[in-house]
């Protein structure tokens, strides 16, 4: 496909002309061929994109490979996990979690106060996330990096998956995800077991999770 | 029998079936199902006795239990995970380094020597016995096993060490030489030796 395992923490991608790869700026490692970078300004949606952009801190300075030639991306020596869209489903992921993806790909930046509400702001707020998340649309291939790798835990409807803030990445498919306080008196006093607030998942799809609670930055 | 299962090297994947498991504090990152997590107390779940004896040693150890029906995923801070059967023997290990462990299993805690002053654990190390499964943490890369025997006895650095199982005597070497080489500032200059017959288990960073 687009993009090439070479070990967890690289990933190549061939780049030939209409194939173009935006990458996450300085995510470049080797690169063999006739390529050439350059930066990405206005991300998708223009102008107006941009600014809400850069308005919702949902923003990772983002550049384009063109040419013909393979590239090696890798970024600072975290994991990074190939996920394939096949049009059918879109992925939602935090921006500075990106290393590249097809260009063919459209991302957009959602609110996740909408729909969800008050709960869907506190559920960016509760994860660190923000309250914006960037959505990739279409048929190609994004890569994603984590801390320690990421695993694929399916979602079914009537059989929600729980989630720990900390470790979540992203998600495929339609699924809504919710704050839920399982707090108790045992975590006012210090006792609690250390799981106070999850991310409930529901709807069908596929939510990844990184092997470890540390953030990306 | 509780079944452990690897998801990569890096995340556990425990079935539960109205049974229970007790895993470090935190180190949840999702579960499917009916699933309830509790601290397991100040004893890591092992009644009174336990209790006291971690605030008195001071090797204390952070579990919950987790119970119920469904699948838990276990992780922490993208360290490598080995799972270990146990069958009635005796498992020593470095409490941070615990990451699941079966609910038959019961944990106490055990005078270490010397070793834990040296390691920056304290002088007590958690004792695991009985028959199941538990799952032991490394950094920086797959755990290895060292087998020891009577021929062959073991040396490591206590902040490699992990855990160590079988019929072992540990005794604590003080290398004077080699102290001297390194200086009175880059630290200890002590390792550990293991005689006897049994296994090591040591990860590829120092803690």
């Amino acid at each position: 496909m687009a993009f090439e395992q070479i070990n967890p923490k690289v990933v190549s991608s061939a780049v030939a002309p209409g194939r173009e790869v935006l990458s996450r700026r300085g995510s470049m490692l080797a690169y063999t061929g006739d390529v050439g970078f350059s930066p990405v300004h206005t991300g998708p949606g223009g102008i107006g994109g941009l600014a809400g952009r850069a308005v919702a801190g949902e923003h990772v300075s983002m550049m384009v490979a063109q040419g013909s030639g393979t590239v090696y991306y890798g970024f600072a020596g975290l994991y990074v996990t190939i996920i394939e869209l096949d049009g059918t489903a879109a992925l939602s992921v935090e921006a500075d979690r990106l290393v590249a993806h097809d260009a063919a790909l459209q991302s957009t930046v959602v609110f996740l106060g909408e729909g969800g509400g008050l709960r869907g702001m506190v559920r960016g707020a509760v994860s660190g996330q923000g309250l914006f998340t960037t959505q990739l649309h279409g048929v190609g291939s994004v890569a994603v990096m984590s801390h320690g790798g990421t695993i694929a835990v399916p979602v079914r409807s009537g059989e929600p998956t729980t989630v720990d803030p900390q470790a979540y990445v992203g998600h495929v498919g339609s699924v809504e995800a919710k704050v839920s306080l399982n707090a108790s008196w045992r975590d006012a006093v210090g006792r609690g077991s250390g799981e106070a607030v999850q991310l409930k998942m529901s709807g069908s799809g596929t939510v990844y999770v990184q092997a470890s609670e540390q953030k990306i930055r | 029998m509780q079944s452990f299962r690897l998801n990569g090297s890096r995340v556990l994947e425990v079935e539960l079936r109205g049974d229970a498991v007790r895993a470090a504090a935190g180190a949840m990152i999702a579960y499917t199902g009916d699933v309830a997590f509790k601290n397991a107390g100040m004893g890591g779940g092992d009644g009174l006795r336990a209790a006291i004896k971690r605030r008195a040693t001071g090797e204390s150890v952070s579990l919950m239990r987790c119970s119920g029906k469904g699948t838990v995923w276990f992780a922490k801070d993208a360290m490598e995970i080995v799972v270990i059967e146990m069958a009635g023997d005796t498992l020593k290990v470095e409490s941070e380094q615990l990451l699941v462990v079966s609910d038959n299993l019961r944990t106490d805690v055990a005078f270490a020597g010397l070793r834990g002053a040296s390691s920056g654990q304290g002088l007590f190390t958690t004792t695991v016995t009985g028959n199941g499964p538990l799952a032991l943490l490394s950094a920086g890369g797959p755990p290895i096993a060292l087998e020891v025997s009577p021929q062959y006895p073991l040396v490591v650095d206590p902040q490699a060490f992990v855990a160590s199982r079988g019929q072992l005597n540990q005794t604590f070497v003080t290398d004077v030489s080699w102290r001297n080489l390194v200086g009175e500032s880059s630290g200890e200059a002590f390792s550990l030796r293991f005689d006897g017959t049994g296994v090591v288990y040591i990860q590829p960073e120092e803690r």
